[in-house]
């Protein structure tokens, strides 16, 4: 139970797949421009990495270890299509809000990189708790992401004016992602170095 | 040689069971998406002729939907063909062919609300017409009456958006100015193209005139502030403008060309042509049905 909770705050902070791994950075910089967008992005994400993680876990011994990378994707898609085939049934209006990004899933690399890292190593329990922290990292780091940029690009908060006017543009903008998620980056690293005074080791965009 | 076989066993394996599995849950949930979409289409329909969501249509209106099919015949010509709702609930389709001159009017022996559903109406529309010819149905317009009066058309269009196609659908009154726009589907990128589903996108085609919208260009100018809060209903009304000021403001900007949003150009050039080139098509093919319709003394039910 003990490692659970643990495998859920790694995926939270100290692996977080925004901030530390650096990784699925094209949609986190496309789609923060609200938090909105980036909470409907994040919990999309969940599902497919909690579901994804379980069944690689589950059948882990039925694949080749030659043809991993595909299979996954192969799971990775039908998760993808599932959710997007039964999701209008059940809600039509979570659909629509959600429709866009559930079909930009597919290609994230922290989802195959958890699969390819975590889930078929490791039994059935502990991949859904990295699954689960993993996914709820990413939610906190869209969230936080756009929280900030929507609030300097358009002075608003989920859509609620809170200062009237805009005073940065460029936060709004493709560029302003950029900067955002760089300088948390940098509050992390710096954070860490504060606390363990080692120079964290850099990671790979993708 | 021998471990190739097995990935290629195992691998083959992996993919056919997901494609089952796709299989089984489509084939379960078809059925229920589709009804979903034809209710998410007669909402659209009715919240762009102006009564949306807690407002209920009066009794009188009537929506009758035209059927657009392109008729290849048997000798290779190509004709359209209009699936039209008659007086007495009888249905006809009029032949015509592509400079507008109709050929042949068919009667249909069908109730027009069986005709809703797309293969009962392709095997009706085929059923009557020469044996060789081979139809595709290509788009239902809506035409929308008030008692006796023309409320307006509701006309789908479909453009090239930034990464596939938008579906959009225009609302005209009947001197063919614009009082709504929808986007019925989209790819484009959440925050960025998405945008052009927002009020204070689509409602700058509101108010736009035919002969406006034929020289109607995208800007890459800032929305005007007092504009973009007359655009948005929700806005507008936080910030306590009455009906008559959101009218003035946007009396002023009527004749303003599109301001596109900040980032995405191309999709809000995209809706714009899709709008432009909907409605254009639109009002061509209407002037021509309404002369075939003169032509052939049909009663038609609307």
């Amino acid at each position: 139970m003990n490692r659970n909770i643990k495998l859920l705050w790694n995926g939270l902070i100290p692996e977080n797949p925004i901030f530390r791994l650096a990784l699925s950075m094209c949609p986190a910089v496309a789609v923060t421009t609200s938090v909105e967008n980036g909470l409907m992005l994040g919990l999309a994400v969940i599902f497919v990495q909690v579901f994804s993680s379980c069944t690689v876990a589950i059948f882990k011994s039925f694949i080749h270890p030659r043809i991993r990378i595909p299979a996954y994707v192969i799971v990775i898609a039908l998760w993808v299509t599932v959710i997007d085939m039964i999701l209008p049934v059940i809600s039509p209006d979570v659909y629509k809000k959600v429709e866009l990004f559930v079909k930009l899933i597919v290609v994230f690399a922290i989802i195959i990189s958890r699969l390819e890292l975590f889930a078929s190593k490791e039994p059935l329990v502990p991949s859904f708790f990295d699954g689960l922290g993993m996914g709820i990292g990413f939610l906190f780091g869209l969230c936080l992401t756009g929280a900030i940029r929507e609030f300097f690009g358009t002075g608003q908060i989920f859509g609620f004016d809170i200062l009237g006017f805009n005073p940065l543009l460029i936060m709004v903008l493709p560029a302003g992602g950029f900067f955002v998620i760089g300088f948390i980056m940098a509050a992390f690293n710096y954070i860490e170095y504060k606390l363990t005074g080692k120079i964290p080791s850099s990671g790979g965009a993708h | 040689m021998k471990e190739i076989f097995k990935i290629t066993v195992s691998l083959t394996a992996v993919c056919i069971v997901a494609s089952l599995i796709l299989g089984f849950v489509y084939a379960k949930t078809e059925h229920a998406r589709k009804l979903n979409e034809e209710k998410i289409e007669q909402d659209t329909i009715q919240s762009l002729l102006g009564y949306g969501k807690g407002k209920t249509p009066p009794s009188d209106l009537r929506v009758y939907p035209v059927y657009r099919y392109v008729i290849n015949s048997a000798e290779g010509e190509t004709f359209l063909g209009y699936v039209l709702p008659l007086k007495d609930k009888k249905v006809a389709l009029v032949k015509m062919d592509l400079s507008g001159n109709p050929v042949k009017v068919f009667p249909i022996e069908a109730d027009l609300s069986s005709l809703s559903d797309k293969a009962t109406r392709d095997a009706a529309v085929d059923a009557v017409l020469p044996k060789g010819s081979k139809s595709v149905y290509a788009q239902t317009i809506f035409v929308a009456d008030l008692g006796d009066k023309r409320l307006g058309y509701v006309v789908p269009g479909i453009t090239q958006g930034f990464k596939t196609f938008i579906k959009l659908m225009v609302a005209l009154n009947p001197d063919f100015t614009v009082t709504g726009v929808a986007v019925t589907y989209s790819e484009e990128d959440p925050g960025l193209g998405a945008e052009i589903q927002k009020d204070f996108f689509r409602n700058q085609f509101v108010g736009k005139t035919l002969d406006f919208l034929k020289k109607l260009t995208v800007v890459k100018e800032p929305l005007p502030a007092s504009y973009a809060i007359a655009l948005d209903p929700a806005k507008a009304k936080k910030k306590g403008l009455s009906a008559e000021q959101v009218k003035e403001i946007k009396a002023k900007h009527v004749n303003d060309n599109i301001y596109a949003l900040t980032g995405a150009t191309i999709s809000s050039r995209a809706l714009t042509s899709g709008v432009v080139n909907t409605v254009k098509k639109f009002v061509y093919r209407l002037d021509k049905l309404n002369e075939a319709v003169k032509k052939d003394q049909l009663s038609i039910a609307f």
